[in-house]
């Protein structure tokens, strides 16, 4: 069954809201976010990929997707 | 050996090969992905340099384009990847951007910025520094980006840097190569891969840093803003390759006055 309450992150610094029970795999694909192109931070950790599935997000997490894009440099 | 041009040809039959942090390249060009008119173009510009290697930066996803990715336009079976950490300001900020670029899991290298000033984009070589000890100790090959100064260069490299990279010129300028002499410096006393990074505007800055002795040229701009991005992408490839021969063949020494080329003997009378 879906989680009953849902919870409020800070992803990329925005805003979003997800249910209570939503790990970092859910929230993937919810952004339809190809797992093996990002990293995760979360609340300033680095989060290993195969950690994604079990690490259930709370209200008031700050999470960092990021990936590569266009650049040389700065 | 793929196939190619008499030129190709005769420099990978020197197998004149870069090696660092365990990769061997037969290139010695590192192109941008930055500032292309768009994806195809730096895919076709890629392929016209005949570079090993591309530099990509390290940011936040898209969330309201998150299904785009730069990575479906390279192919990473063919490219290395070098994720930089421009637009870094501190050691702390460029090591945290290492330190994701690398979970990424697709490389493990790292052409580490951290710069010190907005309108020169000079590098801050004392955070550099620290951010080089952090990271060679973390595992990173690192490819720190810096002046032209053959001291912070030696430092760099005793704090185990895989490449020294001094800049040729500031970044984006096209100014092409500033200080031959500290370049040549920073070279004979080098015991690492000296790649030239930033300062590239055309063809000939790129011979001229390999005519030098440089182990390879990094360039983004010169190739990506370029009226025709893939001519000049064909173009720099050649100007390596020029520069890199011309080098190993070693140049005549500068003479100021002349000497025939023509025998004396045998002239008519």
């Amino acid at each position: 069954m879906e989680g009953l309450f849902d919870v409020q992150l800070a992803v990329n610094g925005k805003t979003r809201t997800v249910a209570d029970d939503a790990t970092i795999t859910r929230l993937l694909e919810e952004l339809q976010i190809n797992p093996l192109r990002v990293a995760v931070q979360l609340n300033e950790r680095i989060i290993k990929r195969e950690l994604y599935e079990r690490t259930l997000l709370q209200a008031g997490d700050t999470l960092e997707i990021i990936t590569f894009m266009a650049g040389g440099s700065s | 050996m793929r196939s190619g041009t008499a030129l190709e040809y005769s420099v990978s039959e020197r197998d004149d090969i870069l090696k660092f942090g365990g990769r061997e390249f037969r290139s010695r060009l590192i192109v941008g992905t930055g500032k292309f008119p768009d994806h195809r173009t730096m895919q076709q510009a890629h392929e016209a340099s005949g570079a090993e290697m591309v530099t990509v930066a390290v940011r936040r996803v898209n969330l309201d384009r998150a299904q785009e990715s730069l990575l479906d336009y390279i192919d990473t079976e063919r490219y290395a990847l070098l994720p930089n950490t421009a637009g870094c300001y501190s050691a702390e900020e460029a090591i945290k951007t290492a330190m994701l670029a690398r979970e990424v899991g697709l490389s493990d290298m790292v052409k580490l910025e951290v710069i010190g000033d907005q309108r020169t984009l000079f590098p801050d070589n004392e955070e550099l520094l620290k951010a080089t000890k952090v990271l060679v100790k973390e595992g990173f090959v690192v490819l720190p980006y810096t002046n032209d100064d053959p001291i912070m260069a030696k430092k760099l490299e005793d704090a185990g840097a895989a490449v020294v990279m001094p800049l040729a010129a500031p970044i984006g300028s096209g100014l092409g190569i500033r200080n031959p002499h500290n370049i040549r410096i920073i070279l004979e006393a080098a015991r690492v891969p000296i790649i030239v990074d930033a300062g590239v505007g055309t063809a000939s800055d790129a011979s001229i840093a390999m005519e030098l002795g440089c182990d390879g040229v990094l360039m983004n701009t010169a190739i990506a803003c370029a009226k025709d991005p893939v001519g000049m992408a064909t173009a720099m490839r050649y100007a390596m390759i020029a520069g890199r021969l011309a080098y190993l063949a070693g140049r005549i020494p500068k003479k100021l006055y002349a000497s025939a080329s023509s025998p004396l003997e045998g002239m008519i009378e």
